[in-house]
């Protein structure tokens, strides 16, 4: 896994798709093993790490992954939005989901001197309904194939939390891997959008 | 360019010829079925409006014929004539007439339409019971008739403003295409995108062009409204148009209509005084009122000028202070232009009872917000027993403004120009501390300035608009802009150059922040954050301590 990471050669590289090739093989030789040849109900996920941990979204939710255009910041916005960017001509908030989320940043590597391209971000394009919001991850994004059974709905607990939290569909176990599965539609929901200006 | 008058041509033409269609399908209705009286009335309202608009252009032929026809419908409709078959033929033949006429309008070479149908008519319109004179036979030269369609077509606005807005993204990459250009340095790339220049300039233009119409088309509901109002107050006044013919975005018409209601109401029920009270004061029993529309530059001036009673200063100064948006003491000081501006703070209102057309708590500042939002200006100017003057600046057209660049910490701005009063550069010793703001003279007038940057980015809780030490450097570039009557100076870090911007509106979750306008790309690609100067006023306001 570490080794896809120090891949930095924008989106979805072909070794992710061998992994998750890789991986199908795996789940099927799985449930060879129980019923013979039933083909499984599957997710496509896009994965990043916020903070520490691992997140997904479902890719019908991405529409483009690529490398962090310049973002303008916008004076006298919530901190979590970090500006607009023009994406293919087409303006869009990005918006940073550790500051949303009260995610503590991953521990800063401690970068050589000189080496000052480290500040390469991706942007993902979230597509809602009407509009597109981009979200900014500090790793390649990998692609992940898995099945349905392998997302365990949310804990009841971090569903119940105050600060509503049902935007976490689930939780994917993938070999030691623990994956947090976001539904983006939610968190874009109408409140989120009507909580954000001040 | 078509001249006005063309123009109307055109459209008559164009109308009257659909009118001449339906009168066709009419009438040839009618003659199926003579007892339905739906045909006749169409075929009535038809031929009258036709009758009205060749009377107002000045096509006598055409109104004639259209008036002998309407005469013999209107007998048909009473029983008078019985629709027969010898009947039929003439009108049939009165209809043809007609669309001979409407084509041949600009056909010098015409003549006189055909004496011998012209009295066929006379004969069925005078001598009805007398079936002795004969109707003479009238020859059909015209047999096969040349089908044509209109030259004219109606358009749904929307069409047109999703052309305009694909307008706008074409004119923002033909931007980036020529700086592109000018650094690769490329001779022939250099030389297409400049021929693409040009034909987006045209194309922005003729698009532009295509959604105008003239504020004629509004003025002219104004003199009933004004009529309802005073006859309601039992006032007299005589509404003066002026500058009907003024070209405007069709959309900007739309959004100022229920402004330019309110005003003229306004005017009326509040400017105009009762006939023997202005007897009194030795000014004619008839209150007059102008509204006028004049071109200047790239805006459309507006105004609505009354010969009233003028507002009253004190009085808008003593509500002020009971609405504690100004102390007493403070109050005494301010500048008449001060003092007006507060009547388009949201809920002022000087009415004491509501009347029909006034006083019902919508103020000015609905009007103020549906101008701000096209991007216009509002200003009064009133003397006491003198009248008052409402001026609204309009830009012509949406989509493009003229707008001021800038940068400030790095970020670019843009200001419309429409909200820019003047730029100066001024040196840091010129501006003075003055309890928590900062103050300069510019020209012989104190205007208040604040550090854009410290205003943007400080932490609202630490921020210090008086404090001279925030500032960077010598030399201070300030924009002064006006919102509501007041002027307020923004000292920016660089400012470029003046250039026409097209505004695209922020997209969710980013609409609803009032402090900006919308954004726009720079020809280098980069974004361009628009400021509403109307909510920075406010947010400045609401920041000083």
């Amino acid at each position: 896994m570490k080794k896809k990471s120090d891949k930095s050669n924008g989106g979805v590289s072909e070794e992710v798709v061998e992994q998750r090739e890789a991986e199908q093989q795996a789940n099927g030789k799985d449930s060879d093993a129980a019923k013979p040849y039933q083909p499984e109900a599957m997710v496509h996920l896009i994965v990043f790490k916020l903070g520490e941990e691992s997140y997904g979204i479902r890719i019908e939710q991405v529409k483009e992954v690529t490398v962090t255009p310049s973002v303008t910041r916008m004076p006298r916005t919530p901190k979590f939005i970090k500006g607009v960017a023009n994406i293919r001509g087409d303006i869009i908030a990005v918006m940073d989901l550790e500051q949303r989320f009260g995610i503590r940043p991953a521990a800063m590597v401690t970068t050589p001197p000189g080496t000052l391209t480290k500040d390469i971000s991706y942007t993902l394009v979230i597509e809602a309904k009407d509009y597109s919001i981009g979200v900014v991850v500090k790793e390649v994004p990998q692609s992940l194939n898995l099945s349905v059974s392998k997302i365990d709905k949310a804990p009841s607990f971090l569903q119940d939390t105050t600060i509503s939290e049902n935007y976490i569909e689930g939780i994917a176990k993938v070999d030691s891997r623990l994956i947090i599965v976001l539904d983006m539609f939610k968190i874009l929901s109408a409140e989120e959008i009507k909580a954000l200006p001040k | 360019m078509k001249s006005r008058e063309q123009e109307y041509k055109e459209i008559f033409i164009a109308e009257a010829l659909e009118y001449f269609d339906a009168l066709n399908r009419h009438i040839s209705a009618l003659e199926k079925q003579p007892q339905n009286d739906q045909p006749l009335a169409e075929i009535f309202r038809l031929l009258h409006n036709l009758k009205a608009n060749a009377k107002a252009i000045g096509y006598l032929q055409i109104s004639d014929v259209s008036h002998k026809l309407e005469t013999a419908f209107s007998l048909i409709r009473s029983k008078e004539l019985s629709f027969s078959e010898e009947v039929v033929t003439v009108l049939f033949d009165g209809i043809d007439l007609l669309g001979e006429l409407i084509r041949n309008i600009d056909n010098p070479e015409y003549g006189e339409p055909d004496p011998v149908l012209l009295r066929n008519l006379d004969i069925i319109v005078d001598n009805l019971s007398d079936s002795a004179i004969e109707l003479t036979k009238v020859q059909k030269y015209n047999t096969s008739k040349n089908l044509t369609l209109s030259d004219l077509i109606y358009i749904q606005i929307k069409k047109l403003d999703h052309m305009l807005n694909l307008v706008g993204e074409l004119i923002i990459d033909r931007d980036r295409i020529n700086s592109i250009s000018r650094e690769l340095n490329h001779d022939e790339l250099k030389s297409v995108s400049s021929h693409l220049y040009r034909i987006t300039e045209d194309l922005q233009y003729s698009v532009m062009d295509a959604r105008l119409v003239s504020v004629g088309t509004l003025f002219n509901k104004f003199p009933r409204i004004a009529r309802d109002v005073a006859s309601a107050e039992k006032k007299e006044i005589n509404l003066e148009l002026v500058g009907q013919d003024i070209q405007i975005d069709r959309n900007i018409l739309q959004i100022i209509t229920d402004s330019l209601v309110h005003l003229v109401r306004n005017s009326v029920s509040h400017g105009i005084e009762k006939p023997d009270e202005r007897e009194k004061k030795g000014k004619s029993r008839i209150g007059s009122i102008v509204l006028a529309a004049r071109s200047d530059r790239d805006n459309v001036i507006i105004t609505l000028s009354d010969d009233g009673k003028g507002i009253d200063m004190k009085q808008v100064k003593r509500a002020a202070v009971s609405r504690q948006l100004i102390t007493e003491d403070a109050a005494k000081t301010l500048q008449d232009s001060d003092v007006l501006s507060f009547l388009f703070e949201p809920g002022f209102s000087l009415a004491k009872e509501v009347t029909e057309y006034s006083g019902r708590g919508v103020g000015l500042d609905v009007v103020k917000n549906a101008i701000d939002s096209i991007g216009g200006r509002i200003s009064i100017d009133s003397a006491k027993n003198k009248g008052t003057v409402f001026t609204l600046q309009l830009p012509t057209s949406i989509a493009v403004k003229g707008a001021l660049l800038f940068e400030v910490d790095e970020i670019f701005y843009a200001i419309p120009l429409m909200h820019t009063d003047q730029v100066v550069a001024m040196d840091k010793d010129e501006l003075h501390e003055v309890g928590d703001i900062l103050v300069t003279d510019i020209k012989g007038e104190t205007i208040t300035v604040v550090y854009l940057h410290e205003l943007l980015n400080a932490d609202e809780a630490e921020m210090r608009l008086g404090d001279k030490t925030k500032l960077k450097g010598q030399v201070q570039n300030i924009i002064v802009v006006t919102y509501n009557n007041r002027k307020l100076g923004l000292i920016v870090d660089k400012l470029y150059r003046q250039q026409d911007i097209v505004v695209k509106p922020l997209s969710k979750p980013l609409d609803n922040l009032d402090l900006y306008g919308g954004v726009t790309l720079l020809g280098t690609g980069k974004v361009c954050l628009v400021l509403d100067v109307s909510a920075i006023t406010r947010y400045f306001i609401n920041n000083r301590r």
